[in-house]
């Protein structure tokens, strides 16, 4: 009973442990492969390739061009804006143009109307955004899965129709101005703008799901009932996620607003709000990287059709009275490539740059390694 | 107890139907009643073919307004090359059914086992798809389209002329109504798509396929669609593409929401509530410039939205739908 317990000390097997590191330095923990210093070579030459293509390639473009690729960006904001909800959550919002065009009329109202600089439109945008989405989250609280999109997509419909007729926000008909900020004004330091404000909401999204409310969000896509078990308030995170949903997407409205120098209510209608849930799904739900390419996609494909030669001689040999003009091309391609998502590649872009994105990361490349299985946008009894 | 929910429902609707009829005559915007009535038989024309499909799939089909616009597509198209108007008639018919056969095919099918949202976002593409290439060969103008019959003085009620083409409308709503109630209640085949949306497998185990149900079921609704299309919008007299969908889609999903999504006689009935509420507010003084409410564009989408709303929040199995 009075017998010391004896504790044996760690560094009893010390010199074995030594010997073992000295033999195979590279390794330090069984079964983590890390990339040999030779590894990571190829894997920063193509960051680098990436890092230029992102920041360098835009600057020898016109000004025209520039705003289209700050246009790209914005999207990605959206992309990812609308993954909180439709990724993270599982619910979808069919009305997602008129968060970003709330956001995009409020910037330009307060910088216009209301004399105040870039930075309060910005934050009043943001704010604009999340409030929209307290106040329809709030009232449809109970609603979920098919019955919650049918209220998005009539709210969509009621801004359209009724709150971008506001004549003293909006400027009715005629639209309202939206100038860039002052050490910004020009096209090229608007870009690295938008570039900076993309880096931080991709830094918040990768923090969010890292924390303890951001598992809460994956756990009630999973099965909300299940979640509910856990002591997760499937209400109140759910209005979370979408206030954070919307609060991103009146930022990115804020942008466009200002690339554009201008706003009109003629941009934000259904078929934008169709196009940026179809970009979010075939960028690839849940995956950062996947979502911002999709959302660029999106937004560049006109930029890329004009580029292309012989394609308007041979789209005009399709037998159409009319040209299948470069505007046109995101609706027509669009749910094409949304099919094709939908039944064969359900992680989208995403699953498909998995295996390099992992290898960038400092992984082994695995070309079978495509992560979940199938993206399931959520699973409702309605 | 079925029964006192079911009539529970029912009375609700009529307590609701009388008192807009009283606030309708005592503001003297009684011709709501009358315009309300022919625009929501068109709503529920499109809402019967909405609740068709979630009683066999269990899906919202986004792409059910769509299947509208091809018909009307077709039938532009076919009297503007100078085919008799009947013929054009059928022909827009079979285009719809065409489209609605081919959505089952390529996007219902393989989604079979899929989350029914993955099914709603994925009809919502073909309607974005219909509406693009509509767009892509007749540009977003609006074209004038023919009506059946051009005959207007009839009838009037209310001092609102009825023109037959409004009486084309009302009648077909009703005929068909009665036919796919007794068709889903009486016949075999009807009896045999509840059966498959409720139990698959049963169904399969006696020997009915499910897949060429599905595959009916759709088509009947595309069917719907174009029906609805082709009665409704050229009395207004011109066509747009995206039309159906901008005008027709979210106050008929209203309806059946409001009839209650599994209830087809529900379709009906939500559908000229929505109808004459959406009418009410499209004229009532208050509603405009310098009114007590004064709402800022068209009023009657902002009320299609509260009713939306509100029939989800306070009572979502609508009227004389089973408890959601």
């Amino acid at each position: 009973m009075g017998a010391p317990v004896t504790v044996t000390s760690p560094d009893a097997a010390g010199p074995v442990q030594e010997v073992a590191e000295e033999e195979t330095p590279a390794v330090t923990r069984p079964g983590r492969f890390r990339p040999s210093p030779l590894g990571w070579v190829p894997r920063l030459v193509v960051w680098a390739v990436i890092a230029w293509v992102v920041l360098i390639v835009p600057l020898g473009h016109s000004a025209i061009d520039l705003q289209d690729f700050t246009r790209a960006v914005c999207y990605a904001i959206v992309a990812l804006s609308l993954n909180v909800l439709l990724g993270y959550v599982g619910q979808i919002s069919l009305g997602h143009a008129a968060f970003v065009g709330i956001g995009a009329f409020m910037s330009a109202y307060m910088v216009t109307t209301q004399g105040q600089s870039f930075w309060i439109g910005v934050l009043a945008a943001g704010a604009i955004g999340g409030a929209q989405a307290l106040v329809l989250g709030g009232v449809s609280l109970r609603i979920r899965g098919l019955y919650f999109a049918l209220v998005t997509l009539s709210y969509g419909l009621v801004a359209e129709e009724n709150i971008f007729q506001i004549e003293s926000f909006t400027g009715g008909g005629a639209g309202q101005q939206a100038p860039k900020p002052q050490w910004f004004e020009s096209e090229w330091r608007y870009y690295y703008l938008c570039l900076g404000f993309l880096a931080i909401v991709l830094l918040l999204d990768w923090r969010l799901m890292r924390s303890k409310g951001g598992r809460a969000l994956l756990a009630l896509r999973e099965n909300p009932r299940v979640a509910s078990t856990f002591g997760i308030n499937v209400r109140i995170a759910t209005l979370f996620a979408f206030v954070v949903s919307g609060v991103i997407a009146g930022l990115a409205g804020a942008l466009i607003a200002h690339n554009d120098l201008g706003v009109s209510a003629t941009t934000w209608n259904f078929n934008l709000s169709l196009v940026f849930v179809i970009m979010t799904v075939v960028g690839g739900l849940r995956s950062r990287y996947g979502l911002v390419i999709g959302g660029a996609f999106f937004a560049l494909m006109p930029y890329f059709l004009e580029k292309i030669p012989g394609l308007d001689n041979a789209l005009a040999k399709i037998p159409a009275p009319f040209d299948l003009t470069p505007e046109l091309a995101p609706l027509v391609v669009g749910p094409l490539l949304l099919l094709l998502n939908l039944i064969q590649f359900p992680g989208g872009i995403g699953q498909q740059l998995r295996p390099i994105a992992r290898w960038l990361g400092g992984h082994r490349f695995d070309l079978h390694d495509r992560g979940l299985k199938e993206v399931q946008i959520t699973d409702v009894r309605a | 107890m079925e029964l006192l929910r079911a009539r529970r429902g029912l009375l609700i609707g009529l307590v609701v139907l009388i008192a807009l009829v009283v606030v309708l005559f005592a503001t003297g915007e009684e011709q709501a009643l009358v315009i309300g009535t022919i625009s929501g038989s068109a709503y529920g024309l499109v809402a019967v073919g909405l609740v068709l499909v979630y009683k066999s799939s269990g899906v919202f089909n986004f792409a059910q307004g769509e299947f509208g616009g091809v018909a009307l597509a077709t039938l532009y198209l076919l009297d503007a090359n100078d085919v008799p108007y009947a013929l054009a008639v059928v022909g827009a018919l079979v285009a719809a059914v065409v489209a609605g056969f081919l959505t089952e095919r390529i996007v219902v099918r393989p989604l079979f086992e899929s989350p029914r949202v993955t099914l709603l976002v994925a009809t919502a593409g073909v309607a974005l798809l219909a509406i693009a290439i509509q767009v892509w060969f007749f540009d977003s103008q609006g074209r004038p389209i023919a009506k059946a019959f051009t005959r207007t003085d009839r009838f009037s009620v209310l001092d609102v002329q009825l023109s037959d083409q409004r009486i084309w409308l009302i009648v077909t709503l009703l005929v068909l109504a009665a036919v796919l109630g007794l068709f889903f209640t009486r016949t075999n085949l009807g009896l045999a798509v509840i059966g498959a949306s409720q139990e698959p497998t049963a169904t399969e185990l006696v020997g009915i396929s499910v897949r060429r149900l599905s595959t009916f079921t759709w088509s009947l609704a595309a069917l719907l669609g174009g029906l609805a299309a082709v009665i409704a919008v050229p009395d207004t007299g011109s066509f747009t593409p995206g039309v159906m969908t901008s005008n027709y889609l979210i106050p008929a999903f209203t309806a059946a929401v409001l009839g209650g999504m599994t209830s087809l006689p529900g379709a009906v009935v939500g559908g000229v509530l929505v109808g004459i509420v959406q009418s009410y507010a499209t004229s009532a003084s208050i509603f405009q410039d310098g009114g007590a409410l004064d709402v800022p564009g068209t009023p009657g989408t902002l009320i299609v939205f509260v009713v939306l709303v509100g029939v989800l929040v306070v009572r979502p199995q609508g009227l004389l739908g089973k408890t959601a």
